[in-house]
């Protein structure tokens, strides 16, 4: 199918990006870091045409509905908000730096979801607790959120090579990296993106369940897991706020609160739930 | 409630709890707490977990109700810490936000003016009046609790912007809270139960989930019709039950029930769970007649029906239908009612053969499982039909609509916290030979970057004024 051919080479367009945006570090030519932003928007271009064209594909097929049901699709989706929000990021910052960070999040989520055996690209039909216009809210809002944990997390790496930085090290890729003050900012700017839209997640996901099964909260480790994820951001934003945490503890919390983010989204296949894509 | 704070403050409890470390605490251990939860099976899972302990951690375990942990009095009294913590650290600090909230710094500070890029500040020509005029009315659109003050050849301007932000974390508070509260209300005055309908038949009592109870509903709920769809490869599509509502035997409403679209009825929720297929009131059997000349007879019964023997010799009836008896598949009772004399029941089984080898000697001899029981007849069954029923999830939650108040709260105070700020901003005039020097600062309890793209916006604004002014 057109889409997931589309979608195969966004992945190569997301890991030519990386390479230009860490090659402009390395040899310090910031032509190379606008080739890198050249292709981040190509890439994100052509992925955008090819969720549409999934999503009208669908709707050909007779099973129309959102592209964002089954683990290839999310994983597509995923991959998106990514790219997406850090292009808002590198537009408002106007720092390309970040690129080498964040680009590869994409390409590796892209990757997974084109090149894995065990996940199939085919348009399935709805099975009948999904169809409910509360799961494209609910799809949207959480992967925004992950994506914003995931600039996060990018911001955080940087932050503790930056800390790196010594001037007689003269290093020119740890030189290039914004000042701490400035990831540090970003980086709870994330955080709080990334937790407001966890909230409506967590959210529009409890009134999607009420709907379907009754009960807006079972404690599936789904839902579980997700609130593991909201109670440790909340904490980073508590330690910040109450406490005046700030930098290396920031970003290392953050880091924990990203490895929750990836256990919500992948590890919990592993213990069963009402959630598992995987089956 | 808080009369007298100062003694409040040295109570050990109100001291413990209003404490911001403890938050943070709370929340890693409630965290870690459910990480526990997901590793150890809950509820239905446990069973299985269970068996795999040897006796001593079986005991710690269920000591510790870690096999249905979120509703064990630990897990309770851990969101009763986070309860009265909010609500004590609320309360605690409301005071000073109510005084930040109300304070008016005076319009001359000079404070916010150290420091000041050169870009934030401006030569306007003009009249001093016409110039202190127009920053007044843009500053008056734009903000509120605008104070001047003059002092000497300066002029001050005080105005600010987005002072309920203190409240924001506030709300935000007070929402968990809401959930919480709505959560109780929901457990203590709300009931999850369920119940099967067979197709065309009706119910007014639902199974309590928790206590396995019976509870008798104020109406009946009729099926009146349940349908499954399926796609082409196979997986279901649709589940949906037609549903009558009879209020003391006058049917009130008619709805569809599907899967994420639940019916309501006089405040109770029915919701598409299962479905399922049970022997429904039609057999079909076959008796043969055993004389010289013996006759087969093949027939379909409804069950408490009378019918008339073949030969003559009485009338008889299905009472009874089962899916499955014993393990010995489907049966059914029939009773025989002859011409004269009493009347003789016996079960028939479909799996006529295995059910003999199956039944114990004492009841094998018994005229209860002979279909010979009535001579000359003996009965077989060919089959019931079956009928789908539909199973329904059954909820009455009153908490549902504070959870959801709560919800709303929720991310109105985030967005608040998070996106608003309180600012102030002080405008300076002064009076120099060359025309008036405008110069705008400003503080902000928060996004200090919000705050200078505020001031660089007012600046251009107020720049903006006296361009128009000179082209004329
Ligand atoms: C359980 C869920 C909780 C959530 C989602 C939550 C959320 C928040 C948020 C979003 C902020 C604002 C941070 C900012 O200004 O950027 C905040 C601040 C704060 N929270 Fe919580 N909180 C929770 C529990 C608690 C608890 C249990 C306490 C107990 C005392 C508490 C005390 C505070 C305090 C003192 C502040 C700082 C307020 C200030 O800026 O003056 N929070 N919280």
């Amino acid at each position: 199918m057109l889409n997931s051919i589309i979608f195969s080479y966004t992945t190569f367009v997301y890991f030519a990006a990386f390479m230009f945006y860490l090659l402009a570090m390395v040899m310090n030519r910031e032509i190379l870091a606008r080739i890198g932003t050249f292709a981040s928007l190509v890439g994100l271009l052509a992925q955008t045409v090819a969720i549409i064209l999934r999503w009208v594909e669908s709707y050909s097929l007779g099973v129309g509905h959102a592209p964002f049901s089954n683990l290839y699709e999310s994983l597509v989706f995923f991959a998106w908000t990514i790219m997406f929000l850090y292009m808002i990021v590198e537009w408002r910052t106007k720092n390309r730096t970040f690129g080498t960070f964040i680009t590869p999040l994409a390409f590796l989520a892209m990757a997974y979801a084109s090149f894995s055996p065990n996940i199939s690209s085919h348009i399935q039909p709805l099975i009948p607790a999904l169809k409910s216009n509360w799961l494209i809210s609910h799809v949207i809002t959480c992967f925004f959120g992950y994506a914003a944990f995931a600039l996060s997390f990018g911001l955080s790496l940087m932050y503790l090579l930056k800390r790196l930085d010594r001037e007689e090290r003269n290093n020119i890729f740890l030189k290039l990296i914004p000042g701490l003050r400035i990831l540090d900012d970003l980086n709870y700017q994330m955080i709080v993106v990334g937790f407001l839209m966890l909230t409506l997640g967590i959210i529009t996901g409890s009134v999607w369940a009420h709907s379907a099964w009754g009960t807006y909260w079972s404690w599936d480790p789904k839902e579980t897991w997700s609130l593991i994820t909201w109670l440790v951001y909340a904490s980073v934003i508590h330690s910040r706020m109450v406490r005046g945490w700030k930098g290396k503890r920031i970003a290392i919390l953050s880091i924990v609160g990203f490895a929750c983010v990836l256990f919500t989204y992948f590890g919990v296949n592993y213990l069963a739930g009402l959630h598992s894509y995987a089956k | 409630m808080v009369k007298s704070k100062s003694k409040n403050r040295s109570n050990v409890i109100w001291g413990f709890f209003s404490s911001v470390k403890l938050i943070i605490v709370l929340l890693i251990i409630l965290a870690i707490v459910s990480i526990l939860g997901t590793l150890v099976p809950q509820e239905e899972g446990a069973a299985e977990f269970a068996r795999r302990l040897n006796p001593a951690m079986l005991r710690i375990f269920t000591s510790l109700d870690l096999f249905d942990m979120y509703h064990s009095i630990w897990f309770r009294v851990l969101i009763g810490c986070l309860a009265m913590n909010l609500i004590i650290c609320s309360l605690d600090r409301f005071p000073a936000t109510w005084k930040r909230f109300i304070a008016r710094p005076e319009p001359d500070r000079t404070k916010p003016f150290d420091h000041l890029p050169p870009q934030q500040s401006f030569l306007a020509q003009g009249t001093p009046e016409e110039t202190v005029n127009k920053v007044n009315k843009l500053l008056q659109s734009r903000y509120k609790q605008i104070r001047e003050k003059e002092v000497g050849a300066n002029r001050f301007f005080y105005g600010e912007k987005g002072s309920y932000s203190h409240f924001g974390v506030y709300l935000v508070h007070l929402s968990v809270l809401l959930i919480l509260v709505g959560s109780l209300v929901g457990s203590f005055f709300g009931f999850d139960a369920y119940v099967n309908i067979l197709e065309g038949e009706q119910i007014d009592t639902v199974m309590l989930r928790k206590t396995m109870k019976p509870l008798k509903l104020e109406f009946t709920v009729r099926c009146d019709k349940f349908t499954v769809n399926f796609y082409e490869n196979g997986a279901p599509k649709e589940y949906r039950s037609d549903l009558s509502f009879l209020v003391k035997g006058k049917e009130v409403a008619k709805e569809s029930l599907l899967v994420n679209h639940p019916v309501e009825f006089m405040g109770i929720t029915f919701y598409q769970a299962s479905y399922g297929s049970a022997p429904g009131k039609t057999v079909r059997v076959k008796v043969s007649r055993n004389t010289a000349r013996p006759t087969v007879t093949d027939m379909r019964v409804e069950s408490g029906e009378s019918i008339v023997l073949p030969g003559g010799e009485g009338k008889f009836k299905v009472i009874d239908v089962r899916g499955d008896i014993m393990k010995m598949g489907p049966a059914a009772l029939i009773s025989v009612q002859p011409n004269q004399g009493k009347p003789v029941d016996f079960w028939v089984f479909k799996q006529g053969e295995m059910a003999r080898k199956m039944l114990p000697g004492p009841m094998l001899k018994s005229p209860k499982f002979d279909p010979s029981a009535f001579k000359p007849y003996t009965f077989f069954l060919d089959g019931l039909e079956t009928k789908y029923y539909t199973g329904l999830q059954v909820n009455r939650d009153p908490g549902v609509s504070i959870v959801w108040i709560g919800c709303f709260f929720m991310i109105a105070g985030l967005f608040v916290t998070f996106f608003l700020s309180h600012k102030r901003i002080w405008v300076h005039l002064l009076k120099t030979d060359q025309g008036m020097k405008i110069s705008a600062a400003g503080t902000a309890n928060k996004n200090p970057v919000g705050l200078q793209r505020e001031l660089e916006h007012l600046t251009n604004d107020l720049k903006g004024l006296f361009q128009g002014s000179s082209n004329r």
